[in-house]
């Protein structure tokens, strides 16, 4: 396919690494943006050294993690503590639309690459930092790995059992949801404001305010004087409300009962018209008030079912339902997502052929696709550096040989 | 009244009609946070999403009036709503096709109308496939999107992120979705449809569990909150925990300022963190190694408030953090010096509301109006009348 991409001719010089900054970048670099990711061959991206590798096997071209949020990419090497290689950074960025970085805060400026010496060469710049707790206010050096956001945003906090620690969502969730898709979106609103205005602008997205408005109600419930507590899988109006074990080894079905009609719906199929004539289950004061009996008559009649033939009788009868899926379950035993052919598998010149997450939306006329795998570690420093920037091959090979690129 | 010094946010002039059930409705949210117009044409019937706990003093959902802030709000009765989708840039749905059918809503209908429309169309499945007419809500999403069996202890049943995330996850890709083709609009005079799917955007933040599967041939399965390993996790405090990560893959990490801190306290068993065993991943890893590490990280801890431990450890460059509480977080040194909260009105009642997620250097960006008026009817597009009731927050 060679459709037009709706993001032909942005560039982003994108200096972000590890989690959440390239999980921003890839929507772009999908629908068209030329991405250059700026990496260091001594220092170089920890998720190139994060596990799943290709059989095992670790290599910094080896990581499902890094390739998935890398697709559709260049990468060049570049040593920015040496003068030649932040005079070609400064190249890249006079010939890019944007700049990302998720570095902590003070880091760009030390290279010599702050906002302001860039925007004195190129005005027009937008220039995105990512900092997790600000560039500003007194824990502005704090630092943190892996859950640090979830749990000091709020999330992690009130997700799990009320009568166990918090267990959050088994995954780095801001680094993979809010913080990206924040910082992806605060970047097309600026490209589009450039071109009305012809002004640039300067982002900051600090991880723990990006995380704190995904649970913005929580907050405002707490200025309000309610407490938010950690519920599990209940729901503030609906009852039943759950996962319900089935046939197999932690097998189980999500159930949401909103509504009478949802009720009715459920006791029909599960067959058994005793719980459907019990009155204090009529209403949905009842069964919210009588939920944890519900959750345990349930699990008894559930147990017996199939999870996919019980969401799809439930799902037939209007009732919210859904087998809660595995990863087994989403790449290879998922109807809806074969048919919308959400996985792609792109054929990675080390890791071979892989799976990467497809994009969730279509657009209708200016489609996205995953153009390529990801990039080798400095994979495109020759073409980036002679063929965009306009180095001479003899000046590239000098500063290969000096270890400045490449 | 037009205010000639009026700031413009990015998203100015703009304007978006938003038809979302609560599975879109952050992403209008978003777009009216950037300077959008967002009108919000509210069904005749009463809607369930205002009534849903927690209420504000009035009774109105404080999760809806978060979502609402700054939308205009109109009702379906005193508007022709197909002449409203008629002056807007972006229409935002999300329900499925059946549903859309039923209300003259399919995409392919709307579009085909006007073809100069954006019909951003979030739905629970996408507009193709045999679910996509399957009814969902935000917990049977996450469980057929595959995030939902990550979480939870192993011997308990899969847990629930909360609140509705699943509005969050499919509405930010959405926005992101929205402003791409409303480049392409800007740039060509073409509108399209965006079909996301709700589920498929929830496959999206698995971090590594597909490629887990596809690469090394293991399914990952729900841990808790975390991997065993010593000096990383939940640690009880004073007040409730701390998540300390003091190693991560099996290699410790500012373990010397760690061990310090544990000494000066008076904790003097923390001398036998010195050993050499610390430094090695596969006694790191033992369950031994934990128990031991969490006896003696929690006796300093005990008498230390999350706060006192977050500010005490991270002096010492120590990766440490509470696992905060919503009133701990609008308390936060951090995020009251950022001036993060802005007070918004709901229903009269002013109330503290969380900022927008970045800050713009050139353009004002955050919740435009506190009380989601209801207001009598949409404005022709561009008549030079009112800005709207909207007032700043």
């Amino acid at each position: 396919m060679t459709t037009a991409l709706p993001l032909d001719g942005v560039r982003v010089a994108d200096f972000t690494w590890v989690g959440a900054g390239p999980f921003l970048t890839k929507p772009l670099a999908d629908h068209g943006a030329d991405v250059i990711k700026i990496e260091s061959r001594t220092r170089t991206d920890p998720i190139r050294w994060m596990a799943p590798f290709r059989d095992g096997e670790p290599g910094p071209d080896r990581s499902g993690y890094f390739a998935n949020r890398n697709s559709s990419k260049r990468s060049i090497c570049l040593d920015l503590k040496h003068p030649e290689g932040r005079r070609i950074a400064l190249e890249l960025i006079a010939r890019s639309d944007v700049v990302a970085n998720n570095y902590t805060p003070g880091t760009m400026d030390r290279l010599g690459l702050g906002y302001e010496t860039v925007r004195r060469r190129t005005p027009e710049i937008i220039y995105l930092e990512m900092p997790m707790q600000g560039v500003s206010g007194p824990h502005r050096d704090f630092r943190g790995y892996g859950l640090t956001i979830a749990a000091a945003g709020g999330l992690l906090g009130l997700s799990g059992y009320p009568d166990r620690p918090p267990v959050g969502t088994g995954t780095n969730y801001p680094d993979h949801v809010p913080n990206p898709l924040h910082g992806a979106i605060a970047v097309l609103a600026a490209l589009r404001n450039r071109r009305r205005t012809g002004r640039g602008e300067y982002i900051e997205l600090a991880q723990l305010e990006s995380t704190v408005n995904a649970i913005g109600p929580a907050l405002l419930a707490a200025a309000a004087g309610h407490s938010t507590e950690r519920m599990a899988n209940d729901d503030p109006i609906a009852a039943p409300h759950g996962v319900y074990p089935c046939v197999g080894d932690d097998e189980w079905c999500a159930i949401g009962v909103f509504t009478d009609q949802h009720w009715k719906a459920l006791t029909d199929v599960l067959e058994a018209p005793a719980l459907a004539r019990r009155p204090e289950y009529a209403n949905p004061d009842g069964r919210r008030n009588a939920r944890r009996e519900l959750d345990t008559l349930l699990a008894t009649e559930t147990v017996a079912w199939n999870a996919d033939t019980l969401a799809a009788a439930l799902a037939d009868r209007g009732v919210p339902a859904a087998p809660v899926r595995d990863a087994e379950g989403v790449l290879h035993h998922d109807p809806q997502l074969r048919a919308r052919d959400h996985w792609v598998r792109l054929d990675h010149p080390v890791m071979g052929p892989s799976v990467y997450d497809g994009i969730p939306y279509r657009l209708s006329e200016t489609p996205g696709r995953l153009r390529s795998p990801a990039p080798l570690l400095g994979a495109d420093s020759r073409a980036v550096c002679v063929d965009l920037l306009g180095m001479s091959d003899a000046a590239y090979e000098d500063l290969a040989h000096e270890g400045v690129v490449g | 009244m037009t205010d000639p010094n009026r700031c413009r946010g990015p998203l100015d002039d703009v304007r978006v009609v938003d038809l979302t059930t609560s599975l879109g409705a952050y992403t209008g949210r978003l777009l009216s946070d950037l300077g959008a117009e967002v009108i919000r044409v509210e069904p005749v019937t009463e809607r369930p999403e205002r009534h849903r706990p927690p209420l504000s003093q009035s009774g109105l959902s404080l999760n809806w009036a978060f979502m609402e802030a700054g939308k205009r709000i109109v009702s379906e009765a005193d508007v022709d709503v197909a002449s409203v989708i008629g002056t807007a840039d972006l229409l935002l749905t999300s329900e499925g096709p059946a549903a859309l059918s039923a209300r003259g809503l399919h995409p392919g209908d709307t579009t085909q109308r006007n073809p100069a429309l954006v019909h951003v169309s979030i739905s629970p499945y996408g507009l193709t496939g045999p679910y996509a007419d399957r009814p969902a809500s935000d917990l049977t999403l996450l469980a057929a999107g595959g995030l939902l069996a990550l979480a939870g202890d192993p011997d308990r049943e899969p847990v629930r992120a909360w609140g509705d995330q699943t509005a969050v996850i499919a509405g930010t890709h959405a926005a992101t979705a929205a402003l791409i083709a409303l480049l392409s609009l800007e740039s060509t005079g073409r509108g399209q449809v965006v079909d996301l799917s709700a589920q498929e955007a929830v496959a999206h933040s698995l971090e590594n569990a597909v490629q887990y599967l596809d690469l090394e041939g293991s399914v990952r399965r729900r841990a808790g909150a975390g991997p065993v390993e010593a000096g990383t996790g939940l640690f009880r405090c004073a007040d409730g925990w701390v998540y300390l990560v003091g190693g991560l893959g099996g290699r410790p990490l500012a373990w010397p300022a760690l061990v310090n801190w544990l000494l000066d306290q008076g904790i003097a068993e923390a001398e036998t963190l010195l050993g050499p065993q610390w430094q090695e991943r596969s006694w790191r890893r033992s369950s031994e190694a934990s128990r031991i590490f969490r006896s003696i990280f929690e006796r300093a801890a005990r008498s230390g408030t999350k706060q006192e431990l977050y500010e005490a450890g991270q002096s010492r460059g120590v990766s440490i953090a509470p696992v905060a509480t919503p009133a701990d977080l609008l308390a936060s040194p951090q995020l009251t010096e950022r001036g993060f909260f802005v007070p918004i009105s709901v229903d009269g009642e002013q109330l503290l509301c969380p900022g927008p997620p970045y800050r713009f250097a050139g353009a004002p960006v955050g919740p435009r109006s506190g009380e989601p008026a209801v207001a009598a009817g949409a404005e022709p597009r561009r008549s030079g009348t009112p800005e709207h009731e909207r007032t700043r927050a």
